[in-house]
Order: C-alpha cells, then sequence, then structure tokens
C-alpha cells in the first residue's frame, strides 16, 4: 500500500495527510469542514456492549405493549408491529413495509451487524464475511429511524390526549432505552480504525493459511 | 498554474465505502481493502439526482392536496391533509407540537426539493460560489431528510390505536404519495456527490 500516507476528504475531495487526532479530539477538513475522524476511547469493546445491549433490549421494546388509548370501556394498545399490521389491514402496503423497514428490521439488522463486526474486533477471529457486513452497515445508517418514531409517538401521543386519557406500558420505556443505546452505539462508532482492524485481521488470515 | 489540491487531480480515488485511497495509475476496478466498486464520482450522479428529484416533485403535489388521515366519529367523516393538521394542533394551542409537524412535514421537504434544485443547477451552469457553504447547505440537506418520516410513522401508531367501531383513524391516500417523497428525496440527497460542487470553482 503506497497510498497510505494520504487521505482524502470524502466531501470536497481535498488530497490531505491524514490527520491522527488524540482521542476525544476531532479532526475536521481545512477546506470544506467535514468531520474525518473523531478517535473515541475503546470504540470496539464499547460498540460490542452497546450493541449487546441493544440487542437484549430490542425484544421488549417490540414484545411489551408501548401506549394504549381508553375509549368508552375500550382498551386498545399498540407495539411497533401492531401499527404496521393496522396500515396493512388499510390498504397501504407501501407505507407499511417502510414503517416496518426503518422502525423494525433495518434496527435489527444493525444491532446484529455492529454486535457481530466488534464481537469479531474483540475476540481478534478473522472471518470473510466481516468486509461485507460493515459496508451494510454503512449503508443501512441512514435508515435505522428509531428517533424519528420516538418523535411520532410524542406526536401522536399529544394528538391523542385531547380525545382519551392514555396509559404507557413497559415497551415505551424499553423503547427509549434502546434509543439511548443505538445513538450512543452511533456516535462511538469510530468508522477509519474498524476498517483499519479489519484490514489487520484479515491479513492475519490469508499468512496462516 | 498551480496543480489542483484535489485527490483526483493528483491520481488518487478514495474508496467510497471505506475511505481507502487507490492510486488511478493502477488501474483497478475494485478497492483493494473491500472489494466494492470504485468510482471518483459518484456514477450518473446529475441525471439519477435529477430524475429522483422530478419524481418527488411531483408526487409532492398529491401528498399536499388528498388527505393524509381520515377521522371517523360515529359516522361523520372528517378527513385531514397535511396542512389541515397542522392547523388543528395550533387551534387546539399545541404550538410547539405543531412548529414541530410544521417544519418536519412542510418546510423540510419544500426546502429540501428546492435545496437538491439548486445543488443541481449550481453545478450544471458551474456557477462560482462559495462551495463551503455550499457543501454546508448538502450537508444539512442529507441530516435533516429522515425526520420527515415523522409523520409517516404518526399515523401508523393513531391508525393503529383508535379504532373503535364508532371512533376509527384511517391512512389517507396522501400517506403514501408522502412516504414516497420522503424517501426519493433522501435517495436524490444521497445520489448527490458534494465533490462535483469542488470540481468546477476557478479559484482553487
Amino acid at each position: 500500500m503506497n497510498s497510505i500516507n494520504y487521505d482524502a476528504c470524502p466531501e470536497c475531495d481535498l488530497l490531505l495527510r491524514p490527520a491522527l487526532p488524540e482521542i476525544g479530539e476531532k479532526a475536521h477538513c481545512p477546506r470544506c469542514g467535514f468531520l474525518l475522524s473523531k478517535p473515541r476511547k475503546q470504540s470496539v469493546e464499547r460498540t460490542f456492549a452497546l450493541s449487546i445491549a441493544g440487542f437484549i433490549l430490542f425484544f421488549p421494546a417490540n414484545l411489551l405493549p408501548m401506549v394504549g388509548i381508553t375509549i368508552m370501556g375500550n382498551v386498545n394498545t399498540g407495539i411497533l408491529l401492531s401499527g404496521v399490521i393496522a396500515l396493512f389491514n388499510d390498504g397501504m402496503v407501501a407505507v407499511a413495509i417502510v414503517v416496518f423497514l426503518a422502525s423494525i428490521f433495518f434496527p435489527l439488522v444493525y444491532l446484529t451487524l455492529s454486535m457481530l463486526i466488534s464481537g469479531h474486533l474483540y475476540f481478534n477471529q478473522p472471518n470473510r464475511y466481516l468486509i461485507g457486513w460493515m459496508r451494510w452497515m454503512h449503508h443501512l445508517d441512514e435508515w435505522v429511524m428509531l428517533e424519528v418514531y420516538m418523535l411520532g409517538i410524542i406526536v401522536a401521543c399529544v394528538k391523542l390526549m385531547a380525545l382519551a386519557p392514555l396509559k404507557f406500558g413497559g415497551g415505551l420505556f424499553a423503547f427509549i432505552a434502546l434509543i439511548i443505546i443505538t445513538t450512543m452505539l452511533t456516535g462511538g462508532l469510530d468508522t477509519r480504525l474498524f476498517w483499519q482492524r479489519i484490514e489487520k485481521l484479515s491479513k492475519k488470515n490469508s499468512y496462516e493459511n | 498554474m498551480k496543480t489542483k489540491p484535489n485527490a483526483l487531480a493528483q491520481g488518487f480515488i478514495r474508496c467510497h465505502d471505506c475511505g481507502c485511497l487507490v492510486k488511478t495509475a493502477d488501474h483497478t476496478q475494485s478497492c483493494p481493502r473491500c472489494d466494492s466498486h470504485l468510482h471518483a464520482r459518484r456514477p450518473h450522479s446529475l441525471q439519477r439526482t435529477t430524475a429522483l428529484l422530478f419524481s418527488s416533485f411531483f408526487l409532492y403535489i398529491p401528498a399536499n392536496i388528498f388527505p393524509i388521515m381520515n377521522v371517523n366519529q360515529f359516522g361523520a367523516g372528517e378527513s385531514h391533509t397535511i396542512a389541515g393538521g397542522i392547523i388543528e394542533l395550533f387551534n387546539s394551542g399545541m404550538i410547539p407540537i405543531g412548529l414541530l409537524v410544521l417544519v418536519a412535514s412542510i418546510l423540510v421537504p419544500s426546502l429540501k426539493l428546492i435545496g437538491i434544485g439548486l445543488l443541481l443547477l449550481c453545478v450544471h451552469f458551474r456557477w462560482q460560489i462559495n462551495a463551503r457553504k455550499w457543501t454546508v447547505m448538502y450537508r444539512v440537506i442529507t441530516f435533516v431528510g429522515r425526520w420527515s418520516m415523522l409523520d409517516i410513522f404518526m399515523i401508523s401508531i393513531l391508525v393503529d390505536l383508535v379504532n373503535f367501531g364508532a371512533v376509527q383513524i384511517i391512512a389517507g391516500p396522501a400517506a403514501t404519495a408522502f412516504a414516497a417523497v420522503v424517501i426519493l428525496t433522501m435517495f436524490a440527497a444521497e445520489n448527490f456527490d458534494p465533490r462535483l460542487l469542488w470540481d468546477y470553482q476557478q479559484y482553487l
């Protein structure tokens, strides 16, 4: 690798000497201000721990009732999936699929991928799928919309409060915890370090074979 | 003339997926580190962004005209458009939440359509602009796009919870159009390559 001494800004293509900021510091592109790297303490370990926690929380957040509403003595409780099913039954198939992907499927895939990747890096286990997983995680990042969903819950609750009394269930608290964990996860993920570690692991693997 | 400081002008291509730099002189098609396809700028960036922008613009019209949800109360039906729902929130005194929905479902999508349009015009006509400011605009557009899904998620919750024979909320046809607008503009922003803004600046 003869190009290792250089780096390019992904948004303005300025050729740079790689900035190697200390842990806790940030490196910005001098021309366009893009955040080039932001190394974090123990990024691999933290990502591994957070993704396991997120994976565990995913199930109560999806299975326990989130919000309940009482109208004329009838109680109706909702979970993430029941909203998708309600849209589906109304004939809004496309919207139902989008909601399912952005609020259930992509978050689950994202958590699983980050758990697999950081787990392999933590235990120094080479795996030929690591590169593919890492690329998928990079592309999925934008489509995990848990925090947007949370805002949707808030607005829906404000609208419903005028209509009937609401009851909040355990699923909602698990969901809030899940959002905090995924936010910490994406914020602490040092992509640069992860790629370097993956490259090192795959080299080690090819020497052994 | 001084050579441009761009990596491409100096003979390097940055891999889009893993960020690894590759020499153009190597003539490789795929990245040595992550094996993804190499391209100096996003392929057909302008054409794809323009196509996605036009389709989302045309879908934006039905998204605002048709009702996004219908509220049936004891036999009497009432339909709400996106703007109608916001006016209702304001009328019932929920000003902060009303403002939030106003920003997420009207200001963000319309400003995004205008913003991406301007970025395309700028690259196409090679306007000499303050590229740094325009890059910041691009960054804001990509960051803010996903928050428009707020309305769609809210409807999925309302439709699910308010479903008692006499009182019912049903999603309207605008929901599909609006979801499509949000997703297509997200793809449009993703396909636009901000490096094109810098490529045609002469003062660099």
